[in-house]
């Protein structure tokens, strides 16, 4: 392998793309449905996020807002929480259109994410959003595709390639020079324009640029750099196997279609099949079956609230529920909100095992579709992935028992057994409640969650080198 | 020099190229006459190395191709029927271009005489390769070959499609190089062609090597009819 040959092919290559129109005619296309999308991206964030903090403020007023009353009145009152997009998800809306992104909490419910994208638009986005990250993704490879279908193959057809492999490069050094020269157009046309469009959007939706927003740029700077290099040894590799520049268009246009069709479609079909998550009807009613079975608090002969009862009277040496110095119908509410929330959690944490089984079988099948490897790791780092959505699940419901426990325990010590329900208590005891906000998940924890798409990808790059090293050993190629 | 011992090549029951035995010296033009399919392509496609051989050696400066196929890449050149190279490019920047490849930095200037050597009009050096006739493409790839200054030189078709005047020329250029040491082979169609520019002519037929003549013991018109009796 010489490194000089590798430039001065590389360098060649780079001429010969910019010399002709095509590939800047394409580009410009791409750099224009990129610029529409990131405007559009960030058009739809900012009004999205504008709207949900008007909500919020809103619901906090009523909160605050109510009058002196009954605690347990005013944990059936409920409140809503907001879940607001990450800064980055204007540029890969991920899964954040299916998902929602506000929960009504209650006391002794767990009410699903509501308010989803899909939810309320017409069947249109099934078919998919225009995003920055689609362009990279998708419309990239196709441009690399039809810049680089013929560099190999089209100097077989014309003889090039034999008068090149008579002069001192090597057909690995013709690869690799290709390659580097095609991955050169590739950076050089669209990396300053995806660095651009992440800090641009990041700053105007998030007003700045924090040392997270910062590392997960550069990750996706990087992520997309290496997409990009695999692409194109697959391009180049394809085009060395041809015999003409027609049969290596037809293979490249062939391998896009399956993966950017087939394998995602497979590996998602193949998921769901394998790993059947209950539809929602079934996962609330199994929640209520366990609830059931493990005590109903109305039921005056409920083992598990009778065997509560004597505990408690035991506890505080009387012989009657009226002799209590606190009130028990507090803390029978508090036991059935423990017992509820222990169940949900567990039928909570159990599909939510399912649905990661199901994205494992999508992100085992990035070994074969770098399309499935980029696609994960760019949501992760966007803030828009599965992960997100269940963090803020998970960070709801606890929020909710700890709000709903704070009012039980006001009711247990404030309000008497007797009369209860006629009695009120101060509004300051729930105005000093603290407010939720979502905490987004580290970058760590993401990359960490998205570690075998990021081994699948690292692992391309060297099955293309590896391809290529192939390809230049063998002299039936050469011809 | 070039030889070859034994040089077979077979693909399946097919044996394109069966037991060759010839040498080249240097300073030598060496035609092979022959039909489509005699065996002449592959003779040279086995001493560029672009495919290996099923028995027997193909030797450059007495190194076996099949072995070095890199190293051997230094001594020689080759010239294909129709030079194509890049058509974007222009005369200067496609000779610059593979130059550097075979490892040599030239100056302008010395480009520029390298295109003059091989007969094109300074006005066309800066064009582009696109506007260029086949013979003037033929020209750059003779260039390409000088300026490597290699010891070998392969022919492969190479006044194929090119107007007598352009024929003329290439042969002149030939002979100059061969004048200057070079060993060359030439696979052709055109007898006359290999009588004026060859010292020995070789006629092949289903892949064997039939007959070797002196090219100045034979008339252009006797040389026809051999060849037309042998193939």
């Amino acid at each position: 392998m010489h490194f000089n040959f590798i430039t001065i092919i590389a360098r060649q290559e780079w001429t010969s793309i910019f010399r002709s129109k095509i590939p800047l005619a394409l580009f410009t296309v791409l750099l224009l449905v990129s610029l529409l999308a990131t405007f559009t991206g960030w058009q739809y964030v900012r009004k999205f996020n504008h709207q949900q903090k008007t909500a919020h403020q809103e619901v906090l007023d009523q909160w605050m807002n109510q009058p002196n009353r009954h605690p347990h009145r005013v944990a059936h009152y409920g409140y809503m929480v907001f879940r607001e997009k990450s800064p980055l998800s204007f540029f890969d809306f991920g899964l954040d259109s299916y998902v929602g992104n506000a929960v009504f909490l209650e006391a002794h419910r767990q009410n699903t994410i509501n308010m989803s994208e899909a939810g309320f638009s017409n069947g249109m986005l099934r078919f998919g959003e225009l995003s920055m990250a689609m362009v990279l993704q998708l419309l990239v490879p196709l441009f690399i595709i039809f810049i680089g279908f013929q560099t190999v193959a089209g100097l077989k057809q014309n003889g090039v390639l034999k008068i090149m492999l008579c002069q001192r490069a090597s057909f690995l050094d013709i690869l690799l020079g290709k390659t580097a020269g095609i991955t050169g157009v590739v950076w050089i046309l669209f990396l300053p324009l995806l660095l651009l469009c992440l800090m641009a959007g990041n700053l105007l939706i998030a007003g700045g640029i924090n040392a997270d927003a910062l590392t997960r740029i550069v990750l996706l700077t990087i992520l997309y750099a290496l997409y990009f290099l695999i692409i194109t040894m697959l391009v180049v590799t394809v085009s060395a196997l041809s015999k003409s520049s027609k049969n290596a268009l037809m293979t490249l246009v062939l391998i896009w279609m399956l993966f950017f069709i087939v394998i995602p479609k497979t590996a998602q079909t193949l998921g769901s099949s394998l790993h059947t998550a209950p539809d929602k009807i079934a996962f609330e009613q199994a929640i209520e079956a366990d609830v059931s079975k493990q005590g109903d608090s109305h039921d005056p002969d409920d083992p598990h609230f009778s065997q509560l009862k004597a505990a408690t009277l035991r506890k505080y040496g009387v012989d009657s529920i009226a002799a209590l110095p606190v009130n028990y119908g507090a803390l029978v509410m508090q036991e059935g909100e423990t017992i509820s929330s222990g169940i949900f959690n567990k039928h909570f944490d159990n599909l939510i095992g399912i649905y990661k089984s199901q994205n494992t079988v999508s992100s085992i099948h990035a070994l074969i579709d770098p399309y499935l490897a980029i696609r994960n790791l760019s949501m992760n780092l966007s803030g828009t992935d599965f992960d997100s959505f269940t963090a803020f699940q998970k960070q709801t419901e606890k929020y909710r028992f700890e709000r709903t426990k704070k009012l039980n325990e006001i009711h247990l010590t404030r309000i008497k057994y007797q009369n209860d329900s006629k009695q009120k208590v101060s509004a300051e005891n729930w105005q000093k409640q603290p407010d939720f906000t979502f905490q987004p998940v580290p970058v760590s924890r993401n990359l960490s969650d998205a570690s075998l798409s990021l081994a699948a990808l690292l692992l391309w790059v060297a099955a293309g080198f590896g391809a290529l090293t192939y390809v230049s050993s063998k002299r039936a190629y050469q011809l | 020099m070039l030889e070859a011992i034994n040089l077979t090549k077979r693909y399946g029951s097919h044996t394109a190229l069966n037991s060759l035995n010839l040498k080249i010296q240097p300073g030598e033009i060496f035609a092979l006459l022959g039909q489509n399919g005699a065996g002449k392509t592959t003779t040279i496609n086995l001493f560029l190395g672009f495919t290996e051989p099923t028995e027997g050696t193909a030797l450059i400066n007495g190194i076996s191709v099949a072995g070095h196929p890199q190293e051997i890449k230094k001594y020689l050149a080759y010239i294909p029927e129709t030079v194509m190279l890049y058509p974007n490019l222009t005369g200067l920047e496609n000779l610059k271009y593979f130059s550097s490849l075979a490892g040599f930095d030239y100056s302008e200037k010395e480009l520029g005489e390298l295109l003059a050597t091989a007969g094109l009009q300074s006005k066309a050096f800066g064009q582009r390769l696109a506007g260029y006739s086949k013979g003037m493409r033929q020209k750059v790839g003779i260039a390409i070959a000088v300026a490597k200054k290699a010891k070998v030189l392969l022919l492969d078709e190479p006044t194929s499609g090119l107007d007598p005047k352009a024929s003329n020329e290439f042969s002149r250029i030939i002979r100059s190089l061969a004048g200057n040491g070079t060993a060359i082979l030439m696979a052709t169609h055109d007898i006359f062609r290999a009588k004026e520019v060859a010292s020995r002519i070789g006629i092949m037929k289903e892949g064997n090597l039939q007959s070797v003549i002196e090219a100045a013991s034979i008339s252009a018109n006797e040389l026809e009819s051999l060849y037309l009796k042998t193939v």
